[in-house]
C-alpha cells in the first residue's frame, strides 16, 4: 500500500469492465494524468498523517474533506484546509482529464464515483471515509 | 465574541434569580406548613415562563422546591429548571441555605439566598470549589418603591457554567468551553423592566470549540466593558472589547490576539441592532470604522458602512484575505503597501466599494508576474459604470521587465472594460485593445481582448528571459483572445517577425491556463527564417539559406511538448546555400554518434564548407518518441536524406536512425550547442 495512486490506476485498469464500453481502450496514461499523479503522490506524504489522525476523510464522490478539525492545533487548521483544496483540485482535474482523454466527457460522473469507491478500498485501517449514508465511518 | 455572549447570559442568569424571587414571594404570601402553588404562565416584556410550580414541604415547611418547565428571555429558551432548598427559614428574613439549582443538561449548582422584606434586599450566592479553585457568583439586589438594582459579581467564574446556562440552540453547537470569568454586571430598573446596565468582565484562558472544530479558540484573554441605558422603547449602548492574547480559528480565518480592539456604540430597538459608531483596531493591520444595522434575532446583516484609510496590505493579505483564496492561483501572492477602502452595503447587497492603493506591490511566488509602485483608486458601484485610475510603476512578466503604465479601467456591476492600454515592454510596447471581462451569477469570469506588440529587441528579450542571445526584433498582431469556461482561445492568427522571417500561430487553445493542468494546442508555420541568424544564435555551426518550419498539431502539457508533427524544409526561391563542416557534424550527431564518426574518418573533413540544394527534416512526436524523416521527395535505401548536396564541394547527409527519444534528442541538441560555446580556460 505504499503507493495508493499507482495501485489505483492499476486497479482501475483491472476494473475497466466497470466502464460500460470499450474497456480495453481506456486511456489512463496521458501526460496530464502523469503530472496530476505526481503532484498527488507528492502531496500524499503531507496528507497521510491527517488521514491517520482522522482530521481528513475520504468522501464518496472521490474527494477528501476536513472530517474533524479539532484534532489539529488551531494554527494548522487553515493550512490543512488549503492542502485539501489543492488535493481536490487535482482530483477534479484527474477525473475530468480521464473522461476527456477517452473522448467521453460525460463519463466524468462515473469515473468520479468509481474512483471514490477505489480510494476508500485502498484506505488504510483507521482512516475515515463517508459511508453509503454519508456518515463518517472508520475503516 | 465570546465575551458578548458571556455578558448577555450572565445578565439572563440574574433575570432567572429575579424570577425565582417573584415566584417565591407568591409562595411566602401563603406561609403555611404545606403549600403548593402552580402557575401556568407568566409574561413580561423581558421574560416569560411556563409551568411554574412551587412547593413548601417538610416539617414546619422548611423545604422549598421550585420547578419551571420553560423560561424565555430575549427570544432564548431554557427548559426544565429546578431549584430546591433543604434548609429554608421564614421570618423577618427569609434564608435558604445549601440549595441547589438544576438546569437541563448541567450538573447541580449549589446556591443559597437571603431575603429581607424590611431592608428590601436579596442576596443570592453560588459558590463552589472545583479543582482547587474557588468560584463565586453573587447576586445582590435591592429595591425601593418600584425601583430596583441588581449586581452580579463573578470571581473566577467558570466559563463552562455560562455554557451550561446557554439556551439549547447555542449549547448544542458548543462542544466544550473553559476559562475563568471575573467582573460585575449591574442592572437597574423599575417594575416596567430594566432601565440600565453596566458590564465589566474579563475572561482568562478561555478555550472553546464546536463539534467540527471549525470554530474554536484557545488561551484567550479578553475584556469587555459595556453600558446600556433604556430610552423609550430602545436601548442605547456603548461597548469596548479588547483581545490582547490567544488564538481563534473561525474557518477559514486564523487570528491571534495581538491587542485587537473593538469600540462601538449604538441602539437596540426590538430585534434591530443599530451600530451607530464602531471602531475596529486590528493590531498590525490598521483601523476600520463601521456603522450598520443588523437583524439581531435572525443574525442577518442588513446595512453596513465600512471605512478605512490606512491599512497595511501585507498584514491584511496574510491574515485576512489569503485564507479565502486557498486553492486559487492567488493564494501564493506576496503583497505590500498601504490601502484604504470604503464599502456600502444595503439590504445585504453591496452597493458601492471604493478601493485605494498607495505604493502597493504584488508578486507571484512562482515569479510569473510582479507589479510595483501601484497607486490606484478603484470605485465600484452595483449600478452604473465608474472610471478607475490605476497607475503601475513597473513590473515583470515571466522575467520580462515592464515599464510604467496606466490602466484606464471602467468598472461597474459585474463588468470590467479597458478600451485601450499601453504597456512598455523593454524597448517596445504592448497595446491592449477592448479588454472586456464579465461574469454572470454562479459562473467564472470570462474575458476577451485583442492587441499588438510593437518592435521589441530580441537581444533584450532573450537577455531578460535568460536564454541565448538572439538578434532582430519581435513584433506582431494579437487577434481576439477570449477566455471562458476555463478555456483560452484565439481567433485568427498570431503573427510576428523573427530571424528575418515570419511566424504565424493559429488555432491556439489553452485548457485550464491558470489551473493545475494547463494544456495548449496550436499550429505554427514559420516562413523564410534566415538560417545564418538561426545557427549563429544556437552555435550550431554556420549554415546559410532559408527554411520554412511547420509544427502542426502541437500539444503542450504544462508547457512541455507531448505531441506534434514538425517539418523543416528549405524555403522556395533563390538564395546562397552553404553548410559548414561543424553543422554537418552536428546534424549527423543528432542521428547518433555513428554517423558523425563516419564523417570524421572520410575525406570530407578537409573542407570547411559545402554547398547543398535542399534541407529537409521531420519529427512526429508521439508518446515521447520522435519519428524522424528527411526530405519528403528523396528516398535512400537505408535511411532518409536530411541534406541533399548541390554545388562544389557538395555533401549529402543521410539519417539512419528513425526513432529517437524526444528528451534524448533535446539532450543531444543541448550538448551539441553547448560544446560549441564552451569557454576555454587557460
Amino acid at each position: 500500500m505504499r503507493n495508493p495512486v499507482l495501485q489505483l490506476i492499476v486497479l482501475l485498469w483491472l476494473a475497466a469492465p466497470l466502464f460500460a464500453r470499450a474497456a480495453a481502450d481506456i486511456e489512463i496514461n496521458t501526460p496530464v494524468i502523469a503530472t496530476l499523479k505526481q503532484s498527488m503522490q507528492q502531496r500524499h506524504g503531507q496528507l497521510e498523517p491527517h488521514y491517520a489522525a482522522g482530521a481528513v476523510g475520504l468522501t464518496r464522490d472521490g474527494l477528501i474533506a476536513l472530517r474533524d478539525a479539532s484534532v489539529l492545533p488551531l494554527s494548522a487548521r487553515q493550512p490543512v484546509n488549503a492542502l485539501i483544496a489543492a488535493e481536490n483540485q487535482d482530483r477534479n482535474a484527474l477525473y475530468r482529464e480521464i473522461a476527456r482523454a477517452n473522448g467521453h466527457p460525460e463519463w466524468e460522473g462515473d469515473i468520479r464515483s468509481t474512483f471514490g469507491q477505489r480510494w476508500i478500498g485502498l484506505a488504510r485501517p483507521g482512516w475515515w471515509f463517508q459511508g453509503a449514508g454519508g456518515a463518517w465511518t472508520q475503516k | 465574541m465570546s465575551q458578548g455572549s458571556a455578558g448577555t447570559d450572565s445578565w439572563a442568569a440574574s433575570q432567572l434569580l429575579v424570577a425565582f424571587l417573584a415566584v417565591f414571594l407568591l409562595a411566602s404570601a401563603h406561609a403555611a406548613p404545606r403549600i403548593s402553588l402552580s402557575i401556568d404562565d407568566i409574561r413580561s416584556p423581558i421574560l416569560s415562563a411556563r409551568g411554574i410550580r412551587a412547593a413548601l414541604t417538610g416539617t414546619r415547611a422548611a423545604q422549598l422546591e421550585i420547578t419551571l418547565d420553560e423560561i424565555t428571555a430575549q427570544g432564548r429558551v431554557w427548559r426544565n429548571l429546578r431549584f430546591s432548598c433543604p434548609t429554608f427559614r421564614l421570618g423577618e428574613r427569609i434564608d435558604c441555605e445549601g440549595g441547589t439549582l438544576h438546569l437541563s443538561g448541567s450538573a447541580a449548582i449549589p446556591a443559597e439566598f437571603s431575603y429581607s422584606s424590611r431592608e428590601k434586599t436579596l442576596d443570592a450566592r453560588i459558590r463552589t470549589v472545583s479543582e482547587g479553585a474557588g468560584e463565586d457568583w453573587r447576586l445582590a439586589a435591592r429595591w425601593a418603591g418600584s425601583a430596583w438594582e441588581g449586581t452580579l459579581t463573578v470571581a473566577n467564574g467558570q466559563a463552562a457554567r455560562i455554557a451550561g446556562l446557554l439556551p439549547d440552540r447555542e449549547k448544542a453547537s458548543l462542544a466544550f468551553v473553559k476559562g475563568a470569568i471575573d467582573g460585575t454586571i449591574r442592572i437597574r430598573g423599575t417594575a416596567a423592566g430594566p432601565e440600565g446596565m453596566e458590564i465589566g468582565l474579563a475572561v482568562a484562558g478561555l478555550a472553546f470549540g464546536d463539534a467540527s472544530g471549525l470554530h474554536a479558540g484557545e488561551g484567550i484573554d479578553a475584556r469587555l466593558d459595556a453600558t446600556a441605558e433604556r430610552q423609550g422603547g430602545a436601548w442605547m449602548w456603548r461597548a469596548g472589547a479588547a483581545w490582547p492574547r490567544g488564538e481563534v480559528f473561525w474557518q477559514p480565518l486564523y487570528l491571534t490576539g495581538r491587542g485587537h480592539r473593538l469600540d462601538a456604540s449604538g441602539r437596540l430597538e426590538g430585534d434591530v441592532l443599530h451600530l451607530l459608531e464602531g471602531r475596529l483596531t486590528l493590531a498590525g493591520v490598521g483601523e476600520v470604522r463601521l456603522a450598520g444595522e443588523a437583524d439581531w434575532a435572525n443574525g442577518v446583516l442588513r446595512d453596513l458602512d465600512l471605512h478605512t484609510e490606512d491599512l497595511d496590505l501585507a498584514s491584511l493579505f496574510e491574515h485576512i484575505l489569503k485564507p479565502f483564496l486557498a486553492g486559487s492561483s492567488f493564494a501564493g501572492l506576496g503583497v505590500s503597501g498601504r490601502a484604504g477602502a470604503g464599502l456600502r452595503l444595503r439590504d445585504g447587497a453591496p452597493q458601492r466599494l471604493v478601493l485605494d492603493l498607495r505604493g502597493a506591490a504584488v508578486e507571484d511566488e512562482h515569479g510569473r508576474f510582479a507589479f510595483h509602485g501601484v497607486d490606484a483608486r478603484i470605485p465600484w458601484q452595483a449600478q452604473g459604470v465608474s472610471s478607475a485610475d490605476i497607475r503601475v510603476g513597473g513590473g515583470r512578466l515571466e522575467g520580462v521587465p515592464l515599464g510604467a503604465f496606466r490602466v484606464p479601467l471602467q468598472i461597474g456591476g459585474d463588468e470590467v472594460f479597458i478600451p485601450h492600454m499601453m504597456v512598455p515592454v523593454l524597448d517596445g510596447e504592448f497595446i491592449l485593445k477592448n479588454f472586456h471581462a464579465s461574469h454572470e451569477a454562479d459562473e467564472d469570469w470570462h474575458w476577451q481582448f485583442s492587441g499588438r506588440l510593437s518592435p521589441v529587441s530580441m537581444q533584450k528579450l532573450t537577455e531578460a528571459l535568460g536564454s541565448r542571445p538572439m538578434y532582430g526584433t519581435l513584433s506582431g498582431t494579437i487577434p481576439r483572445v477570449s477566455y471562458a469556461d476555463r478555456v483560452l482561445g484565439m481567433d485568427g492568427s498570431l503573427l510576428f517577425r523573427v530571424f528575418d522571417g515570419t511566424v504565424e500561430v493559429r488555432g491556439v487553445t489553452v485548457r485550464d491556463p491558470f489551473g493545475r493542468a494547463p494544456a495548449l494546442e496550436a499550429d505554427l508555420d514559420m516562413h523564410e527564417l534566415d538560417l545564418g541568424m538561426l545557427t549563429s544564435v544556437f552555435s550550431f555551426g554556420s549554415m546559410q539559406g532559408r527554411v520554412d518550419v511547420a509544427v502542426h498539431g502541437l500539444e503542450l502539457f504544462d508547457w512541455k511538448p507531448v505531441r506534434f508533427d514538425a517539418r523543416v524544409a528549405s524555403s522556395p526561391g533563390s538564395y546562397p546555400r552553404r553548410i559548414s563542416q561543424a553543422a554537418v557534424q552536428n546534424i549527423s550527431a543528432l542521428g547518433g554518434s555513428g554517423a558523425a564518426a563516419a564523417i570524421q574518418r572520410s575525406f570530407l573533413h578537409v573542407f570547411e564548407e559545402f554547398g547543398y540544394s535542399r534541407i529537409g527534416w521531420s519529427c512526429s512526436l508521439r508518446n515521447g518518441v520522435c519519428e524522424m524523416g528527411g526530405i519528403a521527395s528523396e528516398h535512400s535505401d537505408q535511411g532518409y536524406v536530411i541534406v541533399k548536396g548541390g554545388g562544389i564541394p557538395a555533401i549529402t547527409v543521410i539519417g539512419y536512425n528513425r526513432s529517437v527519444d524526444w528528451w534524448e534528442l533535446l539532450d543531444r541538441l543541448q550538448r551539441v550547442t553547448q560544446e560549441n560555446v564552451q569557454p576555454i580556460f587557460k
